[in-house]
């Protein structure tokens, strides 16, 4: 029971992670229909950012991340400017998509190796005094990473939930979303949208490589491990239901632990896998609902 | 206010427009009248930045347009009910009036046109957290028409305002068109294939055909000549659509 216990708790922090490794990814390709196949690699390189001011400044990895978004957020601006803006020349949303694959996945030739001549090819993780260190809560044993990437997770899903939902920017991404045309017809400058909306993508692939490199490790190539977690995600939730990205981190999360536990923790890649495809033929629209309203 | 002239304009390599000259004057209900595929909505398309015109020029009230994306032009006060009414259908219908608003100078006074919309379309409030797909056809024309209201606009475009809708709903719309003509002065080009409708609220007319203008004028001129509406609208001279 206590195993059992444990095997939850832990499914529902790695599963909150697994939540937010993908909401850039969902971002992008719900507003703007680009896949970004680099997604992994942007995760990364925040991560790098993050592990250079540790090493170099010794700011607390958590505390880091506000400027790790700044950082990751303009770059996520020169991406946009330079490689994704001219593909919306494209005349169908089916080129813009494939175009889009194939540029990001360029784009992750070049950033591997830039990150292998800054950062050396060695595996990196920030080894902070609390690294390694756990709570214990009625018997239950969570890591302070893992209990601190949990709560970054839910705190920067809440706000772009809010950003999405709430506020006047959100609504003109949302308007750009189901018909740019018309979008541009109220007044708004949808190259616009798109720009500040790839930055803010960038932007939360950089958070979640400050969580990854706190709590596991990287290196410039592990980026695709991490890129196969977010497609995984990203099928659950249903592709543009940025909403339901998080609830489907934590089925995912909790799916492969009980799966762990069942069978092993050498097949913990091979039960998310096997769940992908168990989700592509019965469920190719995700697990989640989502409102799909037509013209009356 | 408006002034186009010689404007050509082409999708891809067939030529939609050719060497169009009009004038859409302060205050007017101008109406562009025609056959399916004439022109009439390319017309207004090119007015309202969605369509680049590769020849002419239009300016509005001294500032030449056809340079301009779509989202400046609203925010020089243009703005355009498109055709099939282009909604935004999982929002609902508060947040699309909102969307309306915009531009910087149209979303300072949002809150008081949202209740300016409201009176002229109370269904709309009744309706207000309703997601806009699931209005039927006639409240989702009054929604467009009220996001289009909500920039704050001095020249309205209305693109086939009464395709697919009910006489007795079509005469409703009318009616709040008008009386926002009456009242707050606003300019209306009205794009209309129902040339019984687009006569009876109109000032002037244009008749395009095949890309061209063909004849303008009153719309009591218009009405007047039998022959005309019966050469290029297929209209008998009792005034009765075919």
């Amino acid at each position: 029971m206590e195993m059992f216990t444990q095997t939850i708790a832990y499914g529902i922090l790695v599963g909150a992670m697994y939540g937010l490794i993908t909401l850039g990814l969902g971002l992008l390709m719900g507003v703007m229909k680009f896949l970004n196949v680099a997604h992994g690699t942007f995760i990364v390189l925040g991560g790098y950012v993050s592990y250079w001011l540790f090493t170099r400044y010794g700011l607390n990895p958590y505390l880091s991340i506000p400027l790790v978004i700044v950082v990751m957020f303009l770059i996520g601006l020169v991406v946009y400017k330079v490689t994704l803006s001219p593909l919306l020349k494209l005349p169908s949303v089916g080129n813009r998509l494939n175009s889009s694959m194939l540029i990001t996945f360029g784009i992750i030739y070049v950033m591997d190796n830039l990150m292998t001549i800054f950062w050396k090819p060695d595996v990196r993780s920030i080894v902070a005094p609390f690294t390694g260190r756990s709570l214990e809560f009625l018997g239950t044993k969570l890591s302070i990473t893992g209990l601190c990437g949990f709560a970054v997770a839910i705190v920067v899903a809440v706000a772009l939930y809010f950003v999405l939902g709430r506020t006047q920017f959100g609504k003109h991404v949302r308007a750009a979303t189901q018909d740019a045309e018309a979008a541009s017809l109220c007044g708004i400058n949808v190259h616009r949208t798109y720009l500040i909306s790839s930055g803010i993508a960038i932007a939360l692939a950089g958070v979640a490589g400050v969580i990854i490199v706190s709590s596991y490790s990287i290196s410039p190539n592990s980026g695709l491990r991490w890129l196969l977690v977010a497609f995984v995600v990203m099928i659950l939730a249903g592709e543009g239901n940025i909403h339901a990205i998080v609830p489907a981190g934590l089925v995912l999360g909790l799916l492969e632990a009980v799966g762990v536990f069942i069978v092993g923790a050498p097949y913990r890649q091979v039960v998310a896998l096997v769940i992908f495809i168990v989700i592509l033929i019965f469920r190719p629209q995700g697990l989640f609902r989502k409102r799909r309203l037509t013209y009356g | 206010m408006l002034e186009a002239s010689n404007v050509s304009a082409f999708y891809g390599d067939i030529q939609a427009l050719w060497n169009i000259s009009l004038a859409i004057h302060g205050g007017e209900i101008v109406t562009f009248i025609g056959s399916n595929g004439a022109g009439k909505s390319t017309i207004m398309k090119t007015i309202a930045g969605l369509v680049k015109p590769k020849g002419g020029n239009i300016v509005f009230e001294g500032i030449r347009l056809d340079r301009l994306p779509a989202h400046k032009i609203v925010e020089l006060g243009i703005s355009m009910v498109p055709e099939g009414r282009r909604l935004f259908p999982e929002m609902t219908v508060l947040e699309n009036l909102e969307v309306g608003a915009s531009t910087r100078a149209a979303s300072r006074l949002r809150y008081s046109n949202v209740n300016w919309i409201h009176e002229l379309f109370p269904i709309l409030k009744e309706r207000s957290k309703q997601v806009a797909g699931t209005l039927s056809g006639g409240e989702q024309q009054m929604l467009a028409i009220g996001r289009a209201l909500m920039a704050q606009p001095k020249l309205l475009l209305i693109d086939e305002m009464s395709l697919g809708l009910s006489p007795i709903v079509v005469e409703r719309i009318l009616q709040v068109i008008q009386e926002v003509n009456r009242t707050k002065k606003l300019t209306i080009a009205l794009v209309e294939q129902d040339v019984g409708i687009a006569l009876s609220v109109a000032d002037r007319g244009y008749i395009i055909e095949h890309g061209r203008i063909v004849v303008e004028g009153d719309t009591k001129l218009l009405q007047g000549d039998g022959r005309l509406m019966e050469a290029y609208l297929g209209v008998d001279l009792k005034g009765k659509t075919e």
